[in-house]
């Protein structure tokens, strides 16, 4: 049994969660929360590169149930519907969302930057953003042991092509 | 006010990690920690010497000319005393050691053989598990066959 007409549900990591069309988001929400999943724990996003997954975590103070709801969004002009009038306190996780990700949400009263300072460019959680400290920095792996000249460059682990300063 | 209280050492784990020390004699200069640590802390220069070997060819060999760790970047993940193939890196439990400078937390060559002096010994085998590879294999020597 489903709660909403096209979710599906897996158990990740010992816990439900329930995959959402991005427009029954809302609705789902709304369902979740009536049916005793009361309390709001978390929203954020994941960036999988070709799209991101929102997830929110509701938890049933009656029950201690967990439960995790996810959506997709598309990469270009991400958005999706603001949940703050099913819980009021999405409304921080929504802008944080926001500026770290660059999803819009419709409808949230407040979008303004949370965390972030004033004039910062860019969302830091997407992962192609490029993070300044490994480019001002030069990496000290860049040496050959003994000085030597490298054959082949080595690499810095997990640091993309085309990061390093010109 | 209260008079304040004498600092007591405080009782540290079995493993603790507080400072990470430098057996110079081990490294190889083989780059492997620098290039495995995730944050970048790891300084290491090193140059090539030729040395003789009384009847043989000369062989090369890497210096170590500089070898610092970067104690304000540091997150103690410890995969630099993991990574290193000759044991030339040791926990040390040493913990105190904050500065009023960030550049005083780089501690070069001398400094971190220093902290070699605090280095516990390896921790006892666990009793319940594996008989040790040496162990099992002189005892499949002796038994008769």
């Amino acid at each position: 049994m489903t709660l909403i007409e096209g979710t599906t549900e897996t158990v990740e990591f010992g816990q439900l969660t329930v995959e959402v069309p991005a427009e029954a988001w809302v609705a789902a929400a709304t369902a979740a929360r009536d049916l005793g999943l009361d309390c709001f724990d978390w929203l954020s996003a994941v960036d999988e590169l070709d799209r991101f997954d929102v997830v929110l975590a509701v938890y049933s103070v009656e029950t201690k149930q967990r439960v995790r709801l996810r959506t997709r969004v598309g990469r270009d002009a991400p958005r999706l519907t603001s949940l703050v009038p099913v819980f009021a306190g999405a409304a921080w996780h929504e802008r944080e969302t926001h500026e770290m990700f660059g999803i819009d949400f419709d409808g949230h009263p407040g979008p303004a930057p949370l965390l972030l300072p004033d004039g910062f460019e860019g969302h830091p959680l997407r992962k192609d953003f490029v993070l300044a400290a490994r480019v001002a920095k030069q990496w000290p792996g860049e040496k050959e042991p003994g000085g030597a000249s490298a054959r082949r460059r080595a690499r810095p682990l997990g640091v993309p092509e085309g990061w390093e300063q010109a | 006010m209260s008079e304040r209280e004498e600092w007591a050492q405080p009782e540290l784990p079995p493993r603790s990690r507080g400072v990470i020390a430098l057996l110079e004699e081990n490294c190889t200069s083989c780059m492997l920690c620098v290039r495995e640590c995730p944050d970048w802390c790891i300084y290491l220069d090193s140059h090539q010497e030729t040395v003789e070997v009384p009847g043989g060819r000369p062989r090369q060999r890497n210096v170590l000319d500089r070898f610092a760790i970067d104690y304000a970047l540091c997150m103690y993940c410890g995969i630099c005393v993991e990574v290193c193939p000759f044991d030339a890196l040791f926990w040390s439990p040493e913990h105190e050691y904050a500065a009023t400078d960030v550049v005083e937390l780089t501690h070069e060559r001398d400094q971190l053989r220093e902290w070699l002096g605090s280095v516990p010994p390896p921790p006892e085998l666990d009793p319940a598990g594996p008989v040790p590879k040496e162990v099992a294999a002189a005892r499949s020597q002796r038994a008769p066959g």
